[in-house]
């Protein structure tokens, strides 16, 4: 059985950004929107199905050039076929879709609708999803599924019936060899075993996720989340581009387009130990303002926006709220002590103790010292005030933030790392399991343990 | 998508990123595993001594059986990408790799990127080359009726072995070039949509007018005279489908007409597969389909909740008491 | 409609409304139990009453299982050749996965039959009679229909990608 020797393919599907890629590498090798461009009903069928289908070519030529096509009708003898094989009578629309990048420039056509099939993580259109799977394993990887096990992601608390729907997808449709769903969270803590800090490869930790739309704290205890503690952020990567944006309006910019917020974002911004102090440092040195230009595509004009406080100002609404929201006033700090203490006692410390990041918008430089200093001071003053209480002394409690070099698809990374393992292959559910057990199969996994 | 392209796009994209970074005076380090069908791995690494040089190899299924077929394979490869500069043959393939190539990104051209992304098709064509040739050669012998023997069966059997049950024969004859694929179904689905399938592949030309010029397709369980003698002491298998086109000269007159056909031809278990699970899919997304409505009809069953006051007590923020 | 199939309808029709007839009932052997009394291995004869067999040929065929406070009813679809066969297998299991929605859906369809419904008291209670039948007769219509349905989408796609294949091949 030679497929055992091929490398397994981890895709991790986010609400935004869907990550594609094979077991043992460093970065995925796809990363494109979770999105998927559908054929117009009306469309495709009010035209006539051979000039349709053609029309629809010469209008998507441009965006995307022959190579990647997505229903390529586009050899002229068989554009000739279609029009006497009655195309569009057959119901071939649902082959007729783009998905990622392709999708978005699809839609901007007059053909094509845009959907996103994953919402708040979890999968919503099942139909959509099936087909962006389709999608991504024939096209974008090209692999065979019969020939590779497959690891797939999920946010926690997903119902297990998601998981059976996924497996049926997986091992009915695809037919593929063998299913690992992880969830993220457990990734995201076996991706920071690279950082040196790591001294034990535990699966006990707490995770800040924060990516586009939404933060997350999740305690995971031993590879399984405590999902009565997990507690949500509303402030994550939109909200500070959009702050930033609102700055730049204020000090009436020239360009304040929410692409050049979020590129001031990506390159200038990073976390400071104290506002008052960062202001002064500005003040008194004006090397700290830095100037942003932008270049129009034919790069003949050129606009010149000053980037000031928002550099440090900008990622501070994860430690101060009130700067920028008005209805979500915890800092982050304090939420991911909260989150800690609903946790079972025996626990706490080692949540405590191995704190990691992942998701784009912790990749600002400080952020993790700033949380890690920040929680020591509320931790502190909570084991001083018993300390005071009850006339005792306690043993401390030690506070770490783990950041490393693969934060950013660190969900990813982490199912790399376990996938290319010997061991996953004998942790993943084959179809000959599913075949004799069902759907259900799926709603165990047995937990990695690397140690 | 409705046909598989010959080329990886992984391949083009990991080489354009790596080409542009290179540009741009800061070479990425690279150490990556792509994949491509049938048992295909390609790897992009940098060689040891310069980061501006990449290493491209391919490690796949069919090599040793290609590589049996004739003398000449590697020669074949070379000629492929010897009029782009930059890219060689590396001596000594990579550990566990069966060709590597040397990629120098300096002089890198946009073409070279898409011949490099065809390295696995490039392979296969080996065999259908050889096969060519040798039908020319047939060919010629049967015009000159000095030394025509008047069998047209003379033809060497290549055998591909592509994955590890399956084998593609190419035979050719004097007027003719026959590839029969093997194939075969793991699941009791995919067995019953595949036969729907080829039974098409059968009848469409005979149904279609215009793809009439389209080579002959043959379908049968039994392997295939042509190929009956390489398969000597394989086990009768009922799972096991032999598929058999009929290439006619037409189809093989130019370099591109046989670029073409060969593409198509490497693919086709590929395509065949893709697109049964693809009914498969649309099958899912009738069904869902189909459950919901069904769901409705059954909904409309329900008894519609009575409130009446007296029956059921509701504290003040509207809760039901239940006792 | 094809001949045949109305009467066939109708018989399952006026079968189930007649078995339809349920009501509460304790458990005789376990105390403090109400279970569906077709579903037991039944020691108690008096609960269950004569099954009906409605069939319209060896392929379509309807088991009708009355009992005091339940009913099985199973369905055979019908099934010409291999195709069929195993959308049907293919479809019923989809319907099963999602029994939960279903409410009247068995898991497990009986032996010899392709899908099962139980209906018990509970839900002649909270679901209307009259529409609990329309449900099962509308279901039987539609499974026929659906898996023409889906075996000409076979057919017409397995040509289409045939075609579209040999198309390339048309220089």
């Amino acid at each position: 059985m030679s497929y055992l020797n091929n490398p397994a393919i981890v895709m991790d599907n986010g609400t935004g950004l869907t990550k594609l890629g094979f077991a043992g590498n460093d970065s995925p090798s796809w990363v494109f929107p979770t999105a998927i461009a559908t054929a117009q009903r009306s469309a495709t069928k009010s035209g006539g199905s051979g000039a349709s289908s053609s029309t629809m070519q010469n209008q998507s030529a441009p965006y995307f050039g022959n190579s990647t096509s997505a229903t390529s009708f586009n050899s002229l003898a068989s554009a000739a076929l279609m029009s006497n094989n009655l195309a569009g009578k057959r119901g071939t629309e649902d082959l007729d879709f783009y998905i990622g990048n392709e999708a978005l420039s699809a839609a901007q056509g007059p053909s094509y609708s845009l959907s996103y099939p994953i919402r708040h993580g979890q999968v919503e259109n099942w139909d959509h999803m099936e087909r962006f799977w389709e999608n991504s394993i024939f096209k974008y990887l090209r692999t065979e599924p019969e020939d590779h096990f497959f690891l797939l992601t999920e946010p926690p608390l997903n119902p297990p019936e998601n998981r059976e729907q996924v497996a049926e997808i997986f091992f009915e449709s695809f037919n593929c060899a063998g299913l690992y769903i992880a969830v993220q969270a457990v990734l995201a803590l076996a991706a920071s075993w690279t950082s040196s800090k790591v001294v034990d490869r535990s699966l006990t930790g707490t995770v800040i996720d924060s990516g586009d739309g939404v933060t997350h704290v999740i305690p995971v205890a031993e590879g399984y989340v405590i999902g009565s503690a997990i507690k949500n952020i509303p402030i994550a990567g939109r909200d500070i581009t959009l702050f930033i944006q609102s700055l730049l309006r204020e000090r009436g910019e020239e360009d304040t387009t929410l692409r050049t917020a979020e590129r001031i974002k990506q390159e200038y911004c990073y976390v400071c130990s104290d506002i008052v102090k960062e202001f002064n440092k500005f003040d008194r040195d004006s090397e700290k303002f830095a100037q942003f230009i932008v270049e129009n595509t034919e790069k003949t004009k050129r606009k010149v926006i000053d980037v000031g406080y928002e550099r440090f100002l900008a990622p501070e609404i994860f430690f101060n709220p009130e700067i920028a929201s008005s209805d979500f006033l915890t800092p982050l700090p304090t939420v991911v002590d909260q989150t800690i203490q609903a946790c079972p006692i025996d626990v706490r410390k080692g949540l405590y103790n191995n704190i990691v990041l992942s998701g784009g918008s912790t990749m600002f430089k400080d952020f993790g010292r700033r949380l890690q200093r920040d929680l020591k001071g509320l931790v502190n003053n909570r084991i001083a005030l018993s300390e005071s209480l009850s006339g005792t002394r306690s043993t401390g409690v030690d506070v770490q933030v783990i950041s490393h070099r693969r934060q950013r698809n660190a969900v990813w990374f982490g199912g790399s790392l376990l996938a290319q393992t010997a061991e996953f292959k004998g942790y993943c559910h084959t179809k000959k399991d599913y075949e004799e057990i069902g759907p259900e199969i799926v709603r165990n996994f047995s937990l990695f343990n690397m140690v | 998508m409705l046909h598989l392209r010959p080329e990886n796009l992984l391949v083009q994209k990991t080489l354009t990123e790596a080409w542009n970074a290179s540009e741009s005076g800061s070479p990425l380090t690279l150490d990556r595993v792509i994949s491509d069908f049938d048992y295909t791995t390609l790897h992009v690494s940098n060689s040891p001594d310069n980061k501006n040089v990449l290493w491209l190899s391919i490690k796949t299924k069919a090599w040793q059986s290609v590589s049996k077929c004739g003398d000449g394979f590697l020669e074949h490869l070379q000629s492929k990408y010897s009029g782009f500069s930059g890219i060689a043959p590396v001596g000594q393939p990579e550990q566990g790799y069966d060709y590597t190539l040397s990629v120098d990104l300096a002089q890198l051209q946009p073409d070279a990127i898409v011949q490099l992304s065809l390295l696995k098709i490039h392979m296969m064509s080996f065999a259908f080359q050889l096969a060519f040739h040798e039908f020319s050669l047939l060919s010629q012998q049967a015009q000159d009726p000095a030394s025509f023997s008047g069998s047209n069966d003379t033809g060497t059997v290549r055998q591909l072995q592509y994955r590890d049950d399956e084998n593609i024969f190419i035979k050719p004859s004097n007027d003719r070039i026959t590839v029969i694929f093997e194939t075969f179904f793991q699941d009791e689905t995919d067995k019953v949509f595949g036969k729907v399938f080829l039974q098409e592949f059968v009848d469409a030309r005979k149904r279609n007018r215009s793809i009439q010029s389209a080579p002959q397709v043959l379908f049968s369980h039994e392997p295939p005279l042509e190929a009956a003698s390489v398969m000597t002491s394989r086990k009768a298998d009922k799972n096991r489908r032999f598929i058999t086109f009929v290439l006619f000269q037409r189809h093989f007159q130019t370099p591109e007409l046989q670029f073409s056909s060969v593409c198509h031809l490497a693919l086709f278990r590929n395509y065949f597969h893709y697109h049964i699970k693809c009914s498969k899919a649309y099958m899912h997304s009738r069904m869902r389909y189909r459950v919901d409505t069904f769901i409705k009809v059954l909904n409309r069953a329900k008894l519609d909740e009575k409130d009446d006051g007296d029956q059921t007590r509701r504290t003040i923020t509207g809760r039901k008491l239940v006792y | 409609m094809s001949q045949s199939l109305r009467p066939y309808l109708t018989a399952v029709r006026y079968s189930l409304q007649a078995a339809l007839n349920l009501t509460n009932f304790s458990s005789q052997e376990v105390e403090r139990h109400n279970r569906p009394e077709v579903e037991v291995p039944n020691t108690s004869a008096e609960l269950l009453l004569q099954p009906m067999h409605v069939s319209r040929n060896e392929h379509e065929q309807v088991l009708i299982e009355p009992s005091v406070n339940s009913v099985r009813v199973s369905i055979k679809v019908k099934q010409a050749d291999e195709i069929e066969q195993i959308l049907v297998h293919k479809f019923t299991r989809f319907l099963e996965q999602r029994a939960e929605s279903f409410y009247v859906l068995r898991r497990v369809p009986i032996e010899g039959f392709s899908i099962s419904f139980l209906i018990t008291n509970k839900h002649t209670e909270t679901m209307k009679t009259e529409k609990l039948v329309d449900f099962i007769i509308e279901f039987m219509e539609e499974v026929d229909k659906e898996i023409s349905e889906m075996k000409l989408f076979l057919n017409a796609r397995a040509r289409f990608v045939a075609e579209a294949y040999l198309g390339e091949f048309v220089y």
